[in-house]
């Protein structure tokens, strides 16, 4: 079966940056699989994410994603990935309910001018149902913990229907008990979905240890494979 | 009715509802989004371009302020994607430069200095609107309702965060520069109704006013301009009933309704709960 991402000497540098941030990347992941990316801050590793889903271009190499070039503007492609960005925390006085932010997910799918119909707003429910936070659909997002909006973020993949997750420290800041259940429900999802998916953290913990690979950056550079018995045995 | 005609009341009346929903739907996304200076900067871009209309003594300024300030939209969004800066910066370095041109345009006008025409432009001057000036705002605003219908659901994603929205496979640069067109465009049209410095009113106070009101920015869709119809329905019969100018008029009513939006917002009762 095909690779659903393929990096080949990928090297990208922020506008305004002198040295690039990523010096010739090469990787790639199998369908189904969960790939985790490790390493010190700065080493690159957000970077990978957002070549990966075409947010940052690329200054040399190939970036193949489910299978076709992936660019900027491959926004019909985007639509099949689900991003997970670091820290994004929404405010208080975000004027948005917790089932539009799951349901803005599906907004990139084709359909533009169809209106938000009943089907749709099932698999908004069915998400939400699935990450546990149903009873919370109409609350405004920015009332939630950091723990439950990392969880109606994870519920926007399962309503997108994405094939890749990409998650980009998904479980910083959350306590134990959160941390376990976020990686139960990434574990949920890929199952859900039959999705891949690369995460990203600089801690080892569950989601790390539920990963089928775990490499390393450090200065842009894959630095090498770490055995995952090993992040295991970090972790205690 | 107020011992004027018909034919002077209604044109007036249903320019200023126009303008008042117009400005305030559209308030919403700039207040949103933190542009609160897009709408300052499109009403001296169209300023400065009707003052050029009275410069070359053209038919009807409202076209020159349209296209100064359709042209504005076109720069802005690329400067600011290019040099990397806020919109608000860029509008920055925009606003001293159309002011200036308004100015070097007035001056430079048949009748020299600042006449009737540019005074109006300024604070504006609804009871000389004609049907034909309202039937080009209807037009517009049913242009903005067709632009809100398509676009819905992209405008939506971008007003939750704009990241979000890119990474989910939306065009929010597309979007973006829609919002900015149809910005400037209305700001233009309306700019004969409140005038250049008053139009900012109707375009950030209802909507930060509907703001206070709900945590649901499908309901703050619906409050921002019915406040905005409010504003204008109040300050017209406040202009005639008062004899005041109608956009200041206007203005003062868009400010009453945000000061009572902040004092009544049961957000802050629920804070101080």
């Amino acid at each position: 079966m095909d690779d659903v991402v393929t990096l080949v000497d990928v090297r990208a540098t922020y506008e305004g940056e002198r040295y690039a941030t990523l010096a010739g990347v090469t990787l790639s992941l199998a369908a189904r699989e969960q790939l985790a990316i490790t390493g010190p801050n700065g080493a690159g590793k957000t970077t990978v994410l957002e070549v990966i889903n075409g947010l940052l271009p690329i200054t040399s190499g190939t970036v193949r994603t489910l299978g076709c070039a992936m660019t900027p503007t491959s926004h019909r492609l985007r639509s099949q990935i689900a991003y997970v960005p670091q820290n994004l925390f929404f405010p208080p006085d975000t004027p948005f309910l917790v089932r539009d932010v799951v349901l803005a997910a599906r907004f990139g799918k084709p359909g533009r001018l169809k209106p938000a119909m009943a089907a749709e707003r099932r698999s908004v429910d069915r998400a939400l149902e699935a990450v546990g936070i149903d009873a919370l659909s109409r609350r405004p997002i920015g009332r939630l913990s950091g723990g439950q909006q990392r969880k109606a973020l994870l519920a926007r993949a399962l309503a997108q229907e994405a094939r890749l997750l990409l998650l980009d420290e998904p479980t910083a800041n959350l306590d134990p008990t959160a941390k376990q259940e976020v990686a139960n429900l990434v574990a949920r999802v890929r199952r859900d979905l039959g999705a891949a998916a690369v995460v990203v953290s600089h801690e080892s913990g569950p989601l790390l240890e539920a990963s089928d690979r775990a490499i390393r950056i450090e200065s842009g550079r894959i630095a090498g494979e770490i055995e995952l018995a090993r992040i295991i045995a970090m972790a205690r | 009715m107020f011992g004027l005609p018909w034919h002077i009341i209604l044109p007036t009346l249903l320019g200023s509802l126009l303008v008042g929903a117009m400005c305030s739907s559209v308030g919403t996304f700039v207040v949103r989004m933190k542009l609160s200076s897009l709408g300052f900067a499109m009403s001296h871009a169209a300023f400065a371009g009707a003052a050029l209309g009275l410069m070359l003594t053209v038919a009807d300024p409202i076209w020159t302020a349209i296209l100064f300030a359709v042209v504005m939209a076109a720069v802005l969004g690329p400067v600011s994607d290019l040099s990397r800066l806020q919109v608000d910066t860029v509008v920055g370095a925009t606003f001293p430069l159309t002011m200036a041109l308004g100015l070097i345009f007035i001056n430079k006008a048949p009748s020299s200095g600042i006449g009737s025409g540019a005074l109006s432009l300024l604070w504006g001057s609804v009871l000389g609107i004609t049907m034909a000036q309202v039937y080009v705002l209807a037009g517009v605003f049913v242009l903005l309702v067709g632009v809100l219908i398509v676009f819905g659901k992209e405008f939506f994603a971008l007003l939750l965060d704009r990241k979000l929205a890119r990474a989910s496979g939306l065009n929010t640069q597309r979007t973006f520069y829609i919002l900015l067109f149809l910005v400037a465009l209305i700001v233009a049209v309306s700019l004969r109704v409140t005038g250049g410095l008053l139009i900012y009113a109707l375009m950030i106070l209802p909507a930060s006013a509907a703001f206070q009101w709900a945590y649901d920015i499908k309901k703050i869709f619906l409050i921002s301009p019915l406040f905005g119809l409010l504003a204008a329905l109040s300050g017209f019969l406040l202009s005639l009933g008062a004899d005041l100018p109608m956009g200041a008029s206007i203005a003062l009513c868009c400010a009453a309704i945000f000061f009572g939006s902040v004092l009544l917002s049961p957000k802050r009762r629920r804070q101080a709960a």
